[in-house]
């Protein structure tokens, strides 16, 4: 169903961590380890941010790009599945599927306008790679293309809690986009991830939410723990040098 | 769908031989075309399904260089996610990676209603009976408000957009197709007139007409109206003329079709009339001349006082905001009254007649590819209805005969029960939505166990299709 998240395909498809945690066969032969996964992973969320920027199209279609691509490497790997391509692409998926469509050449024009600053090339692709690609995407993902983001959630949960004012909305915001750099989306119900993201803010604003937490009828173990989850990867984050990145992406040994 | 790809992954280099997929089926030929492609008609081979005919809607690679189009990925993408017995059932989707060719198959549905109607008018010259007009109205409405509760706006409603189940165990079973339009409409990125003007001019809501940027659910329940009383009467019942220009030409003549049958809108009737941008513009002709009475039970020659009349008239309110939602109107007494609708639409369970609908025009000459051989091998029409040929001795060797019509095994249909959803609070990830119009909508599920059919294996000349368009709406 479209719009019912509990009847949805994206709530069928809901994974374990464990499941999210598997590097593909050919990758590992490369030696491609859990962590370097999770490195490549972000650094592509993070270059499909960019070239949304460049773009201009709206979070939610970032949003969806992503999550996208994180789906496709639960099935694919980065091998067959080469990052540099499958990053622009999704994009331009998912732009199509939030009815933003964007022109594939406007896309690759900016992948070539991006790279001056990027550590890891993306712009070796031309318009035929992307429609290519798009079309392997669109089978990798089973053609299951609606996604269920937290950011109506949040907004909702906000107003609810009577937390909506500028600094939290900003904060939870802020934290929330940062939750698609890991694959949270993957494993978690949208309206938990936006409530771990309340309940971080929450503390750091050191504002009581304790008795509104428990009005709801969640597991505030869960939110606990995907809170902790989001916290721990600040805490990684800064370990995360551009040389790590680079080495991981050397270590698949694509085609240049 | 589950099935979907156990096998497409191995057919990128093929080259010349015919993709793996494509030896399941075996290709009879084709039955429709439209902007975006072909529509095929095709046997199943396997074993499971032997003989089980599929509609595959072949999607071109867009000209424009510009890879899958929208519309087909608006159309997979909606229809991955819905399942009830009055939509159209997507059965497998396919890629041929070497010619970037997408196709979408779907359970082969043998007639609909714009073929039907057809029928009725040209060639057997009597009425379509009220049981049959019912129970097709009452399935239409039954899809529909599935999709409306699923934040689902077909936006694209019309005869030819509905089809009906020909023999087998779904016999005379409504389904709603082409969902190449369909919106979600929760939280839209952009307005939803954005994206072009949508909607056959002949079933296009009067709001949209005079310019409205954020529709609702309710332009689907004017394509209702249109389409229930061309069932009662066997003609477009708004007939105007299209302005043919871009973007958004205004329609006026297509209005004028609406006032001469239902009167003058008034600000007093449809308050928000005074913010649609063309109730303005075209002060002089829309405003100028006044048509007072309205004519409609004359037009569809039914009693004012009938049941039949007032959910008419309820669907063909002019404020959206008043028009008569899906949910209401399946509790509307007409379909409570006799004859009560049911599932077979096509054989009443005290049928005296029943009337034999020709089956689809087959053209055989042509093949997935799109090229066409040379030795015609049957009378060839153009596809469905779109040419305008009569189908009646068309594409015949296969479908022709006599129809055995079950009579046994009808059931009444109960209106629908709505599981509201009392949690909602608790769940704040499930699509609690703005609902641009207000819309009184019902949300959740609707409950279908109750008419959920178990799929019998041994039917051959039953299907269903997304099916393509007659009159080409603007995309």
């Amino acid at each position: 169903m479209a719009a019912n998240f509990w009847t949805s395909s994206h709530y069928k498809q809901l994974l374990d961590q464990e499941e999210v945690d598997v590097v593909q066969p050919l990758d590992k032969e490369k030696g491609i380890t859990l962590e370097d996964f999770k490195h490549i992973k972000m650094h592509m969320a993070n270059y499909i941010w960019k070239l949304a920027h460049q773009v201009k199209v709206r979070q939610r279609v970032v949003a969806t790009a992503v999550t996208y691509m994180r789906r496709v490497y639960t099935r694919k790997s980065m091998t067959e599945y080469d990052p540099r391509l499958v990053a622009p692409t999704c994009l331009y998926l998912a732009s199509k599927a939030e009815e933003s469509t964007v022109q594939a050449r406007l896309l690759v024009f900016y992948l070539k306008k991006l790279y001056t600053d990027e550590k890891y090339r993306y712009d070796r692709y031309e318009i035929k790679d992307i429609l290519e690609m798009e079309m392997k995407i669109l089978e990798a993902l089973n053609y299951y293309l609606v996604v269920f983001h937290p950011y109506r959630a949040l907004s909702q949960l906000l107003q609810d809690a009577n937390l909506n004012d500028i600094s939290m909305t900003q904060l939870t915001w802020g934290l929330l986009n940062d939750t698609y750099r890991m694959d949270l989306i993957l494993v978690h119900a949208p309206h938990l991830i936006a409530l771990a993201c309340i309940y971080i803010a929450s503390v750091l604003r050191e504002k009581d939410t304790t008795a509104w937490f428990e009005e709801l009828r969640v597991d505030m173990n869960v939110v606990k723990n995907i809170s902790m989850e989001i916290l721990d990867f600040y805490e990684n984050h800064r370990m995360i040098t551009d040389d790590r990145i680079i080495a991981a992406f050397s270590k698949l040994n694509l085609k240049p | 769908m589950g099935d979907t790809n156990s096998n497409n992954g191995n057919n990128t280099n093929t080259n010349n031989k015919k993709p793996e997929w494509l030896q399941q089926y075996d290709l009879l030929g084709k039955i429709g075309e439209g902007t975006y492609g072909l529509v095929f008609l095709a046997r199943i081979k396997s074993s499971t399904n032997r003989g089980k005919s599929i509609a595959i809607k072949k999607f071109k690679q867009s000209k424009d260089g510009d890879g899958v189009s929208p519309t087909a990925i608006r159309e997979i993408m909606l229809l991955r996610e819905i399942s009830h017995e009055n939509v159209v059932k997507l059965v497998n989707v396919h890629i041929n990676h070497v010619d970037m060719s997408l196709y979408l198959a779907f359970d082969y549905a043998e007639h609909d209603l714009y073929e039907i109607i057809r029928h009725h008018r040209d060639k057997v010259n009597h009425s379509i009976s009220s049981y049959t007009v019912k129970s097709f109205l009452w399935q239409l409405l039954n899809g529909l408000n599935y999709l409306h509760s699923n934040w689902i706006i077909h936006r694209d409603l019309k005869p030819s957009n509905i089809l009906v189940m020909g023999e087998g165990d779904e016999q005379g079973v409504v389904k709603i197709a082409d969902f190449g339009l369909a919106r979600i409409y929760q939280a839209p990125l952009k307005t939803l007139s954005d994206n072009g003007v949508v909607v056959t001019i002949w079933y296009r809501a009067p709001e949209l007409l005079l310019g409205a940027k954020h529709y609702t659910s309710a332009v689907d329940m004017w394509a209702v109206g249109c389409i229930f009383a061309e069932l009662l009467t066997l003609k477009p019942l708004f007939q105007g003329a299209e302005v043919k220009a871009t973007p958004n030409p205004f329609q006026l003549d297509q209005l004028d079709k609406i006032f001469k049958v239902l009167g003058h809108p008034t600000l007093e009737k449809w308050p928000t009339l005074a913010h649609l941008p063309h109730w303005h513009q075209d002060v002089q002709h829309i405003q100028g001349h006044k048509y007072d009475n309205t004519g409609l039970n004359t037009v569809v020659h039914l009693p004012t006082k009938s049941a039949a009349y007032d959910l008419l008239s309820k669907m063909l309110e002019y404020d959206p905001r008043k028009r008569i939602t899906a949910a209401q109107a399946l509790e509307h007494e007409y379909f409570r009254s006799d004859p009560l609708p049911g599932r077979n639409a096509l054989v009443s369970p005290n049928a005296d007649k029943v009337v034999n609908y020709p089956t689809r025009p087959v053209d055989r000459t042509t093949d997935f590819e799109g090229t066409t051989s040379l030795q015609p091998s049957q009378p060839v029409s153009s596809g469905n209805a779109v040419s305008g040929s009569i189908p009646g001795a068309h594409g015949g060797t296969l479908r022709s005969g006599p129809r055995q019509m079950p009579v046994g095994g009808m059931q009444r249909m109960q209106p629908q029960a709505m599981q509201a959803y009392n949690n909602l609070a608790s769940q704040p990830g499930m699509g609690s939505g703005m609902n641009p119009g207000g819309m009184p909508m019902q949300r959740g599920l609707p409950n279908q166990g109750h008419q959920q059919q178990q799929v019998r294996r041994k039917d051959s000349g039953m299907g269903m299709t997304g099916y393509p368009p007659q009159q080409k709406s603007r995309r």
